[in-house]
């Protein structure tokens, strides 16, 4: 039990020193990330480089820092987009249920019928470029899950007593909607939003290594792995280990937590 | 005072309450009884408009003469608001678990009164403390409160409220036998002090027989039989009320 305990702590300590590495590579990274060096390229970790160097003889430390910060904020950005769409779409369905949210559900299990990655992928065909366009598409076909929980907590919470009180005595619409359904159903979605992150970053890498996620000039966790294909057929191990290691430990982290909060959310009343 | 005549309530075409109509003396406690599916909850709940949306009620609620189930959605929710109280069963489900007390009993009270949050630490203070509820309820959040004193909570409502009539569905059914007697001690002198019309549902018969003055007896929808507290228990008539006196005593 005390052991439990303290798994978040640990999970959320691990977490926070790659995040805190990754906010403040630009003054911890020990060289400038897309430096060229061709005196340099392929070398294995040492005193100097402390990862190694990649094909062009530049930094896997640095480029690994810079490009966490990429990774992180695709993953960031586009789980705040999903969750706001999720939270609109699914409350909206929930809230006003009968003919509203059956059709609204059809809609949504229609778009839950195709694999997200392959709708990720189409729009990333066709408005393929920068970070910020990768994590608007990424948001806009992350929402599916969130809109689910929210509906079904919406419609859990409005046949409870407290909200059958606040619409008997004329509580404003958007006072139930917000002061009551949607703060009392945060604590699901905090725990979905978790799980989402982790999907983020995976999705984010998994295109990037496809090469259709960010462009390979800019360095990100995704990119790394994508030239490091080839340099592993070279010998050179760290170009896809560091990486690697670096996305299995977060993704392992934001799971190890999203599990821990959504067992503790079960055990109370909130 | 308050009269529901020939309610009928239909939910997915199946009778829930059929053709109900009764009186509740101005004044007095009213308490229904019956087994669980005859429709006691459903009989509340058309009478505060929180039914289904399913449900389809016909007939009419009067409450001082205005016929309840005519009037628009907005003057029903007014006048329910101005005059009506309710306590639900399960005390914990009444608030919000994410809000404080303080929040949650000025918004149910004060707030609908139009009056400031000073005006009501003022006067939910001395009911609090009135109620023996600790001092700092108003600080705490619904999970770190017992069902016994978020039932008196409702209460604490209600005296500040001062409604004219008071609805309460198995209020005392999730409390242990001494806040039951608590609770109701709390609600005689609720009754006693402002002359409340107080329309109860209670499943235990001894919890019923101590604190009604008017007795309502249903089975499927329908009330088989009414009457004053001695009547109903020591002469009933109807053989449901017969059955469900004899398997008690």
């Amino acid at each position: 039990m005390r052991k439990e305990r303290k798994m978040p702590i640990f999970w959320l300590v691990i977490l926070g020193i790659l995040v805190g590495l990754t906010l403040f590579s630009s003054w911890l990274v020990p060289f400038e990330p897309n430096a060229m060096d061709m005196n340099h390229i392929y070398e294995a970790p040492n005193g100097t480089h402390l990862l190694g160097t990649d094909q062009l003889g530049r930094d896997v430390l640095s480029r690994l820092l810079i490009g966490g910060r990429v990774t992180l904020f695709i993953a960031t950005l586009s789980v705040v987009l999903s969750s706001i769409m999720g939270i609109i779409y699914g409350g909206i369905s929930g809230y006003f249920g009968g003919a509203i949210d059956a059709v609204m559900m059809r809609i949504l299990e229609a778009f839950l019928t195709i694999p997200s990655l392959v709708i990720v992928l189409a729009l990333q065909a066709i408005m393929q470029g920068s970070v910020w366009r990768m994590a608007i598409i990424m948001g806009c076909t992350g929402w599916f899950v969130t809109a689910r929980i929210v509906r079904s907590e919406f419609i859990r919470l409005k046949e409870i007593e407290f909200i059958h009180m606040a619409k008997m005595f004329r509580t404003p619409l958007w006072k139930i909607l917000f002061h009551h359904l949607l703060r009392n159903s945060l604590p699901a979605i905090f725990v979905v939003t978790i799980f989402n992150f982790a999907g983020a970053i995976f999705t984010e890498v998994s295109l990037s290594f496809l090469g259709i996620g960010v462009p390979p000039s800019i360095p990100s966790w995704g990119t790394m792995l994508y030239t490091a294909q080839n340099d592993l057929l070279v010998g050179a191990w760290w170009m896809g280990l560091f990486p690697g290691v670096f996305i299995f430990v977060t993704i392992l982290c934001v799971q190890a937590i999203g599990s821990r909060v959504k067992q503790v959310g079960g055990q109370t009343h909130v | 005072m308050f009269k529901m005549e020939n309610v009928t309530v239909q939910i997915n075409e199946k009778f829930i309450l059929n053709n109900l109509s009764f009186t509740v003396p101005k004044g007095q406690i009213s308490v229904i009884i019956g087994e669980s599916g005859s429709g006691k909850s459903t009989t509340l709940s058309a009478i505060l408009g929180i039914l289904p949306a399913l449900a389809t009620v016909e007939g009419s609620i009067f409450f001082n003469g205005r016929n309840l189930v005519a009037l628009a959605k907005q003057d029903q929710a007014a006048l329910r608001q101005r005059h009506f109280f309710t306590i639900f069963q399960d005390a914990a489900n009444s608030f919000s678990p994410t809000q404080k007390m303080k929040q949650q009993l000025y918004g149910l009270t004060a707030l609908r009164m139009g009056q400031t949050m000073a005006v009501f630490l003022a006067k939910m203070k001395r009911i609090v403390q009135d109620l023996h509820l600790p001092d700092d309820v108003l600080e705490r959040y619904p999970f770190e409160l017992s069902g016994g004193m978020l039932q008196r909570c409702m209460l604490a409502c209600a005296l500040y409220l001062e409604p004219a009539v008071l609805l309460a569905d198995e209020p005392t059914s999730s409390l242990d036998m001494l806040h039951q007697q608590e609770f109701i001690q709390q609600l005689k002198r609720l009754h006693s002090q402002l002359e409340t019309t107080v329309l109860l549902i209670i499943h235990d018969l001894d919890v019923a027989a101590s604190i009604a003055d008017f007795i309502l007896v249903m089975k499927n929808g329908e009330i088989v039989e009414r009457g004053q507290v001695t009547e109903i228990f020591e002469q009933p008539k109807h053989p449901y009320t017969r059955q469900l006196v004899a398997h008690h005593f």
